[in-house]
């Protein structure tokens, strides 16, 4: 505990005197861009400024300051002395500290302007753009329902090729199965690093990869969800097992049954039900993201959005969006209801 | 060889990964036929005493034989073979509450049904009409079509009996069976486990709180504490001077009636 404390100090501290320096030099652009170029300096600072937040961090730890890293990471052991005022409290000061100046960088870093959102060219452009968006073209109509339909099938199925996959996968991701042998546990590592790195590669990009590997297409948007399904739902419903009851599993072990019965009888009747409810929902997710991989050609309504968008057929796209609106909102809703009805 | 121990335990010690020194050298036989009690606080490593004997917690030194044979450190097909003709029934039930009852009691057929079979729920003929006989015996016949989990507690525990003897056992492994069930179902499970060691033969292992039950229910009793057996006897021979030994000073005891 104690060293965490001082890590997360040490690490708001260097964060600090990155960005002072980064205040009182101002390097442009292609300035920071250079000075990284040589991988030696690069390192070097960032050691540097790390060392710099840990001499910083270490006489507050050596005298038993209340930072905000000892508060973070007090342990179940509180200090019996009644905290002082919070303008006195180190902690609290240094929240406030991080914080508002991660505010201000955040506003440095967007680009944050008041003036660009109230200047009168933008203001009018908006303004005709929302019309046209707000008086729809209802001749797209039909095109869009059926693109719409493509989308909806498209998310059924990756979802219904993910579930057999994810279920399979489920059992070795749980750390409560895996940890019952070396052999379990090496291979629990490598599943979750493999998921979690394909996780972290948005459908987005997946569906670009596939569009290259089968053409660009309903198919390739099917394939990216598909692939994204498998890693979140493996993630959703492993940690479903991680919570079961062992007393089953026990119960069921007693009798001298082998590990697959141990499995089917001990833990999937205790999973079923959250397992089919995070099902429907990540249907739900999926017919959202399918829209999402279609605008780089992934098939469905997202494709027919781009189009109109990329033509600036603003009254055809104002069409869409109604229709995906209420396509989202029904099966909103009506995942919600399903989910709640089998509880 | 009337004298020959079902199972002799001999010089058992348990050292948990967390540091935790549960048995401290443990050292008794059972005897076929006998119902015997442990007794101890929590804590004293009853739990662990119990299940160290059917493999749901390996031991850390010292030997188990089961009728002559060293069931120690038995490879995970002998561990199976030997939790079956253990049973073991738990404080919590451990049942399937999802399930029905007479599936529930089928479990205990698992280990003699080929895998692909349970899981689709083929159990033999035999095997259901076996599961309808022992529920009828422990006198939950009559609720085998109904969810395990919407039963009380005593008709929990009967359920998980009648799991424990679809396994053909020859050793029933009790793990306080009663503590926390109310006093009156406490006795009509305690009932059916009398039953089951006098009419069926099985040899009973039980772990047990309340001393005026071990009077009752035991043939022959063991005192765990800190580990270690500070008495094994007759239940009769336990007087208030061996009570304070076994839960300390200052404990009083608690009748059930």
């Amino acid at each position: 505990m104690k060293t965490k404390a001082l890590v997360f100090d040490a690490l708001s501290l260097a964060y600090f005197a990155a960005l002072a320096l980064a205040a009182a030099l101002h390097p442009t652009a292609r300035e920071f861009q250079h000075f990284f170029q040589s991988a030696a300096r690069g390192f070097g600072l960032v050691a540097g400024l790390l060392a710099l937040g840990g001499l910083a961090a270490y006489p507050f730890h050596r005298f038993k300051a209340r930072t905000l890293g000892s508060a973070i990471f007090a342990g179940p052991v509180r200090d019996p002395a009644p905290p002082p005022p919070w303008y006195r409290n180190l902690a609290v000061i240094h929240f406030i500290l991080l914080f508002g100046l991660t505010c201000y960088v955040g506003g440095v870093m967007t680009q944050l302007s008041l003036r660009d959102m109230l200047d009168a060219d933008g203001l009018g452009g908006a303004k005709r753009l929302g019309l046209a968006l707000a008086t729809p073209n209802w001749k797209v109509l039909p095109d869009a329902i059926l693109a719409t339909l493509q989308t909806i099938y498209m998310a059924f199925l990756a979802t219904v090729f993910a579930i057999p996959v994810s279920f399979l996968l489920s059992f070795p991701a749980a750390k409560n199965i895996a940890s019952r042998s070396r052999a379990g546990l090496a291979l629990y590592s490598v599943l979750r690093l493999i998921l979690n790195v394909t996780r972290s590669v948005e459908a987005l990009v997946w569906a670009i990869i596939f569009g290259v590997w089968v053409g660009i297409g309903p198919f390739a948007g099917m394939l990216a969800l598909f692939v994204h399904s498998v890693a979140s739902l493996t993630k959703q419903y492993s940690e479903i097992i991680e919570c079961v009851s062992h007393g089953p599993v026990e119960g069921i072990q007693s009798t001298g049954a082998s590990l697959v019965q141990e499995l089917w009888f001990g833990i999937v009747p205790q999973i079923i039900l959250p397992y089919t409810s995070f099902t429907i929902y990540r249907w739900d997710i999926n017919v959202r993201m399918a829209t999402i991989v279609g605008l780089v050609g992934g098939g469905g309504i997202g494709t027919l959005l781009n189009e109109y968008q990329g033509e600036a057929l603003w009254h055809e796209v104002g069409c869409i969006i109604v229709v995906i609106a209420i396509v989202v909102w029904l099966m909103d809703s009506a995942s919600a209801y399903l989910r709640e009805a089998i509880k | 060889m009337a004298d020959s121990p079902l199972i002799r335990v001999s010089n058992l010690q348990k050292v948990y990964p967390n540091g935790v020194h549960a048995l401290k050298g443990v050292s008794f036989d059972v005897r076929p036929g006998e119902f015997l009690v442990v007794i101890g606080l929590s804590g004293s490593g009853k739990s662990t005493l119990l299940r160290s004997l059917n493999h749901l917690v390996e031991p850390t030194s010292g030997t188990i034989e089961f009728k002559g044979r060293d069931i120690t450190h038995p490879d995970a097909r002998t561990a199976r073979e030997l939790r079956t003709r253990m049973a073991m029934i738990f404080q919590h039930f451990n049942l399937v509450g999802r399930h029905s009852v007479l599936s529930n009691a089928l479990m205990g057929a698992l280990h003699r049904t080929p895998v692909w079979r349970s899981m689709a729920g083929l159990f033999s003929e035999e095997d259901r009409h076996l599961a309808q006989h022992y529920l009828d015996l422990v006198g939950i016949g009559a609720k085998s079509r109904v969810r395990a989990d919407s039963l009380s507690g005593g008709q929990q525990q009967r359920v998980a009996i009648a799991r424990a003897l679809m396994q053909k056992p020859e050793v029933l492994l009790a793990d306080e069976p009663v503590a926390s069930l109310d006093p009156a179902t406490c006795h009509t499970v305690m009932d059916y486990l009398r039953k089951v060691n006098t009419e069926l033969g099985i040899t009973i292992l039980c772990n047990l709180h309340f001393l005026s039950l071990v009077r009752e229910y035991g043939t022959r009793v063991i005192a765990l504490k800190g580990g270690e057996i500070v008495f094994a006897g007759s239940p009769s021979e336990i007087d208030d001077a061996w009570f304070a030994r076994i839960y300390g000073e200052g404990a009083r005891e608690m009748h059930i009636r």
